[in-house]
């Protein structure tokens, strides 16, 4: 890559996040919930309106799927810390509004949609979610 | 004897006095400081009295490269500059060395490991307790193979026997202390004919073997789907509810921070603690009012296993040390070794180096690396600040890698902070992200690694054993990690 082509991308890169958060708010995981896993104040007061999540996309349970679920670091599978996969209890359930493109589960992305808050068994996963967002979007974040 | 010894001390002051006089360097701090420090050295005397209690702390994954972290993180929270920092098992007399392979593994796990500190031989990668004719998920190799632990030596002698983790119970590191198996992952289910070792634990409990735990995991002391008190649900396909089998033979049982709070530490009733139905929260992440802290453990342990008039043995572990480190998210690896060390000093002062050996250790280190030159004062979580002539403090500035993007002070060498990612064709293809400092120090970030891994491996490099009270000045060289059970051992019955 040539010092000008550099430059361009830079640029490119450099714009995408600030137009992104001129649009629209980007939070954490961590700030939905507080440390007893009960929902924060900000979740609460976003309830039914749509947020934008910074995360990772946990490796899909199912092909061609418009679900799964973003955590806030990788969903490493560590061998020595478990026995069998298992999910942090600090996590956001995501249906997307169109079937899911899979994002490699160490890449950070944005996802944005309706906030959904309480306990909901996705009826054909079986998976419990205590919150969701809902007619959700991807981007690499 | 030691009239000659004060004798000859008081020459050597003489003549290192009289030579410092003539050193242009000799009025600066790090002269005179070191100086002191070799004084204390030449008044130091290693304790040779029986020890009456023994604790062995062990920060999982906490080896040379990430205790090195550990002090600057702790340092640099204080206000310091970091370097300069020590922590506070740092100052303790003796120090070692200790190599942490095990018999068919450069690369060790942690039940080999933990496994030879408590019976004095190393053991077979992922078994744990068993003599090297053990066979890793031989339920049959387990037969005729079984180890005889430290806890169980020093029961015989009359001790009480004490084990803390903010791990599960049955993990690794724990169960080294009470548990015999063919594989560390039968924490609650085994094949027939092997007894799993959340029933092991139950057993050893039950036969007087283990006075105290604390720690998570009630997953696999509850039958399948039963809801366990701290909020998780059961594991076990027998069916049988150790909790319950437990209170009902007379053992205290807590499971949070306020039934934590209500146990009676005097001594005369079991306790079972287990505050989570897998590993306990990471220090960032935990709430006061939910679980205890590492610290709060310690201190509960040491005030109940105390009143053993015989003495106790104790092995205290930070657990999580280790899985933060195998997320690459140095952050909860440095604030859960913070935590660690605040533990050892509260130990350390509930208790009097003339009785009590204290030994702090690891199990293994991790692929974790460092990146340089960094100034002084680079923040350990975040990037690699530049040296500025002139000053003490790094230049502000951060150092940038050949392709222009800075990078921070650690790294790992696989995990899932690759920077190689998996593209749409199934390759792999790199390159490094961009990232500010505010990016770099936040609490869910990993660091840059090179080998795209889901989970960052250990490394077979070195740990270090800082030492104190009876017996210490054996723990000194370079050592074989079972030789740590031989000094304990070497301290309870010397006479």
């Amino acid at each position: 890559m040539d010092r000008r082509t550099f430059l361009i991308a830079g640029l490119a890169t450099g714009f995408a996040p600030r137009a992104f958060a001129q649009d629209d708010e980007v939070v954490r995981m961590r700030d939905l919930y507080n440390k007893d896993l009960s929902f924060s104040d900000y979740a609460k007061s976003m309830e039914g309106r749509r947020i934008s999540v910074q995360g990772f996309m946990a490796p899909p349970l199912k092909a061609d799927s418009n679900f799964f679920v973003l955590t806030k670091r990788p969903m490493a599978v560590c061998p020595f810390c478990e026995t069998e996969a298992e999910w942090p209890n600090d996590i956001l359930a995501v249906y997307t509004k169109r079937t899911l493109r899979t994002v490699p589960f160490n890449v950070r992305i944005v996802t944005s949609g309706e906030l959904a808050l309480g306990t909901y068994t996705d009826p054909e996963l079986g998976f419990v979610s205590r919150v969701r967002l809902v007619d959700s979007t991807v981007a690499r974040g | 004897m030691k009239l000659t010894v004060t004798a000859a001390l008081v020459a050597t002051l003489s003549a290192s006095t009289a030579f410092a006089q003539d050193l242009p360097q000799a009025s600066s701090d790090w002269y005179t400081s070191a100086q002191a420090l070799i004084q204390e050295k030449l008044a130091a005397q290693p304790i040779t009295k029986k020890a009456k209690n023994v604790i062995l702390f062990v920060a999982d994954g906490n080896g040379v490269g990430t205790n090195y972290a550990i002090r600057l993180f702790d340092g640099q929270s204080k206000g310091m500059l970091g370097s300069e920092n020590v922590l506070p098992y740092e100052s303790y007399p003796y120090t070692a060395l200790i190599k942490t392979y095990n018999i068919n593994a450069q690369t060790p796990d942690s039940a080999p490991t933990a496994g030879s500190m408590n019976t004095g031989v190393k053991q077979i990668f992922n078994t744990i307790n068993l003599s090297e004719a053990g066979v890793n998920k031989d339920c049959a190799s387990e037969e005729g193979n079984k180890l005889t632990t430290f806890s169980e030596i020093v029961t015989g002698m009359g001790k009480s026997v004490g084990i803390v983790s903010t791990a599960r119970i049955t993990h690794a590191t724990p169960a080294a202390v009470y548990a015999k198996t063919a594989d560390r992952n039968w924490e609650g289910e085994a094949p027939e004919g092997c007894t799993d070792i959340a029933q092991q634990l139950f057993d050893a409990m039950s036969a007087g073997t283990v006075d105290l735990v604390f720690g998570g995991g009630s997953r696999y002391f509850a039958p399948k789907d039963v809801e366990t008190m701290d909020g998780g649900k059961g594991r076990r396909i027998d069916g049988r509810n150790l909790i319950e089998e437990a209170q009902a033979a007379g053992m205290q049982y807590a499971y949070n921070t306020a039934s934590f709070n209500a146990l009676n530490l005097d001594g005369s009733a079991p306790v079972l603690g287990l505050f989570e139905d897998s590993h306990m929260k990471y220090e960032y992440d935990r709430a006061d009012d939910d679980e205890p802290s590492l610290t709060d453990l310690t201190k509960a342990a040491i005030e109940h296993l105390s009143k053993n008039g015989e003495g106790f043995y104790l092995e205290i572990e930070s657990g999580r040390v280790d899985h933060a480190n195998h997320a690459g998210n140095a952050y909860r690896t440095l604030t859960d070794g913070q935590e660690f060390t605040q533990a050892v000093a509260l130990a350390d002062e509930l208790t009097d180096d003339e009785d009590t050996l204290i030994i702090v250790t690891a199990d293994h280190e991790h692929a974790i690396a460092f990146n340089g030159y960094c100034g002084r004062g680079s923040n350990i979580l975040g990037l690699c600040m530049g040296i500025k002539a002139g000053q003490t403090e790094h230049s502000g500035e951060p150092l940038l890698g050949a392709d222009g993007k800075p990078y921070t002070v650690i790294g790992y060498l696989n995990g899932a902070g690759s920077v190689m990612t998996e593209q749409s064709d199934g390759s792999y293809f790199g390159t490094r992200p961009a990232l500010d400092e505010d990016a770099a120090t936040d609490p869910e970030y990993l660091q840059q690694a090179l080998i795209p891994m889901s989970s960052e491996t250990h490394s077979g490099e070195d740990v270090v054993s800082f030492a104190k009270g009876p017996w210490a000045h054996l723990l000194t060289g370079t050592l074989e990690q079972n030789v740590i059970f031989h000094v304990m051992h070497h301290a309870v019955t010397a006479e």
